[in-house]
């Protein structure tokens, strides 16, 4: 399959507000997406990402727990008028999962620039959830040349992180106590009070399939230990800097990352507009897709 | 016992502590591998004996005589696979380029991992079953020691679960279990199953050649090579005297070391076969990771 056919077939689904993930069966949506990723290597490390349209490009960056097919309800659309570019972060989804590199904010930040200055991917529009929130805010106050336009989606910032369950699960011994369908079990259950709707196993399987296996929780156990409030709080300064137009889009119920902190932002960063996405929490794109389209669409075109 | 592969259930390495933990980070150190195979997984149950092995499979694996015997292996594995027929599963499965490319990696470690455990497990055996593994050292190229660690671009030895949700897998690995005699799936198929559509067509073509007599006989030659070079390693391996000493069934763990021996030599061929899909016959020949001089 190709990359163009699973994105035509993601929005089909879409557009008829059908699923045909089925954690049982046959093939599952998941591994469409997976199976129309690109890689790219970069500092001796592999990174998968999904690419799909043409135009300007438009960068979506995933948080923990999860990996680009977050995004999979929002690229058709966006693609239909950018060139859509969905990394999988180092140590998640389908990137690089071996064992010896730094998978920091700061670290990933490098990785995104060096990417995105080999490729020529100058003045992309950078969208962030979670702690790929942290890493759209890092690239647009030291990387500015880069980032265009700025959107943050219930984003990591200031000293909003790691949340408990993070620390509790970066912990080194938790490799050791937790056998990965543990972890699975774990993760299932604090990612559904991310969802304002309960989301269909299928989507939860698919957010994290890629850790499923012990090698896959490994790394996400890695991935959880790396997380340091200070490679945002020292870029508290640098906000009033940030010369990007900039969209905040919070689910206003959010209960990893709460709304005084979209307010916050949106007080420290100059031309930049907060809207609040009522019956949303953490995983505002998925609890309010067509709306979270809506505000995209209309602020890159800004 | 079920057919030689022991009773008791393998040894995870996240399950791992005390001496097992700190053997399996030898093993990965020593072996220069990303993971730990299904046969020290086995071993490692057996506990007084898994340390004794240890003890006398690390001065043989770290020797350059061992990396040039696994080498011959392999490359006999290549020039016997290169002589079946091709089974050019990548033309017959739609892979996506970062699939492919994890694929690719995938079969690099075990092509290079497969036949250190073979003649690893022919020494084992051999030595268990009274014959000997050579005791003294002659020439430099027997002291010269490899370099350690996971090579850099070694893929992580990702496995699914041998119990796999998807039930196209769970049919999938009983189909594997019965044609091969497994009560586990090994860890190769285990990798390979993280792209369930190419390992169920690579098994779909490779289910036929399996006791095909050109088949046997090629993997007859590769456990030939493997016996021929583990009776040449350096230094002695574990005896049975020692393994009775120790209070361990010696009998199930000498069957268990034969079946292993017994399955790896074909899984060799099987894994150059993949291999010859996506690369040059004198390109696979050589070693994916070549070890420098320590």
């Amino acid at each position: 399959m190709t990359a163009g056919n699973l994105f035509s077939l993601l929005s089909r689904r879409r557009r008829d507000e059908t699923t045909t993930m089925n954690s049982k069966g046959n093939r599952m949506e998941w591994r469409d997406y997976q199976a129309a990723q690109k890689v790219a290597e970069l500092n001796g490390r592999f990174m998968s990402f999904a690419e799909e349209g043409r135009g300007l490009p438009i960068l979506l960056l995933h948080g923990i727990p999860t990996w680009g097919y977050l995004w999979h309800r929002l690229i058709p659309a966006l693609a239909e008028t950018r060139r859509v570019l969905a990394p999988d972060l180092l140590g998640f989804g389908y990137s690089d999962k071996s064992d010896r590199f730094d998978r920091s904010i700061r670290c990933q930040t490098e990785m995104i620039a060096t990417w995105m200055e080999a490729t020529e991917m100058h003045g992309a529009a950078v969208v962030g959830h979670d702690i790929g929130g942290g890493i759209a805010l890092r690239l647009a106050t030291l990387y500015p040349h880069l980032v265009s336009h700025l959107c943050l989606m219930n984003s990591v910032c200031y000293d909003s992180w790691p949340i408990e369950m993070m620390l509790q699960f970066g912990h080194p011994e938790a490799d050791r106590k937790m056998s990965a369908s543990a972890a699975q079990t774990v993760l299932k259950q604090a990612l559904k009070k991310g969802f304002s709707n309960s989301p269909n196993d299928g989507i939860l399987e698919g957010l994290l399939a890629p850790y499923a296996t012990e090698i896959g929780k490994r790394s996400l156990i890695r991935n959880a230990a790396s997380l340091n409030t200070n490679q945002t709080t020292e870029l508290t300064h640098l906000l009033p800097r940030i010369h990007a137009p900039a969209l905040i889009l919070w689910g206003e119920d959010d209960p990893f990352q709460p709304l005084k902190y979209g307010e916050r932002l949106a007080w420290d960063i100059p031309k930049t507009r907060l809207i609040r996405i009522a019956n949303a929490r953490h995983f505002v794109m998925l609890d309010q897709p067509q709306e979270v389209e809506r505000h995209l669409l209309v602020f890159l075109e800004s | 016992m079920v057919f030689g592969l022991s009773r008791k259930k393998q040894i995870d390495e996240y399950e791992a502590e005390g001496e097992v933990e700190r053997i399996y980070h030898e093993i990965r150190q020593t072996f220069r591998v990303s993971g730990i195979n299904l046969i020290f997984r086995t071993w490692a149950r057996y506990d007084k004996f898994f340390l004794v092995l240890w003890n006398s499979i690390r001065p043989n694996a770290g020797t350059r005589l061992f990396e040039d015997a696994a080498d011959s292996v392999r490359a006999q594995a290549v020039l016997r696979a290169g002589r079946l027929d091709r089974l050019r599963v990548p033309a017959n499965v739609s892979l996506g380029e970062s699939q492919a490319y994890q694929l690719k990696a995938a079969l690099d470690l075990y092509h290079y991992i497969n036949p250190k455990l073979l003649v690893m497990a022919s020494a084992v055996r051999l030595s268990l079953t009274g014959g000997r593994v050579r005791e003294t050292i002659e020439g430099a190229k027997f002291l010269e020691m490899i370099e350690r660690g996971v090579p850099e671009k070694m893929y992580p030895m990702e496995m699914i679960s041998e119990d796999p949700k998807e039930e196209r897998i769970n049919e999938l690995f009983a189909d594997i279990r019965q044609v091969l005699n497994l009560p586990s799936i090994n860890s190769d198929y285990r990798t390979l199953a993280l792209w369930p559509d190419y390992l169920i067509e690579a098994w779909k073509r490779l289910r036929p050649m399996i006791g095909r007599q050109d088949y046997v006989e090629a993997a007859e030659e590769v456990r030939q090579v493997a016996r021929d070079s583990a009776g040449r390693l350096p230094y002695p391996v574990i005896s049975r005297e020692q393994l009775e000493e120790l209070g361990e069934d010696a009998g199930e763990i000498t069957q268990i070391t034969e079946k292993f021996e017994d399955i790896l030599a074909p899984l060799i061929i099987n894994i150059a076969l993949f291999q010859l899909d996506w690369h040059d016959r004198r390109q696979l020949v050589l070693s994916p990771f070549p070890a420098a001089a320590r």
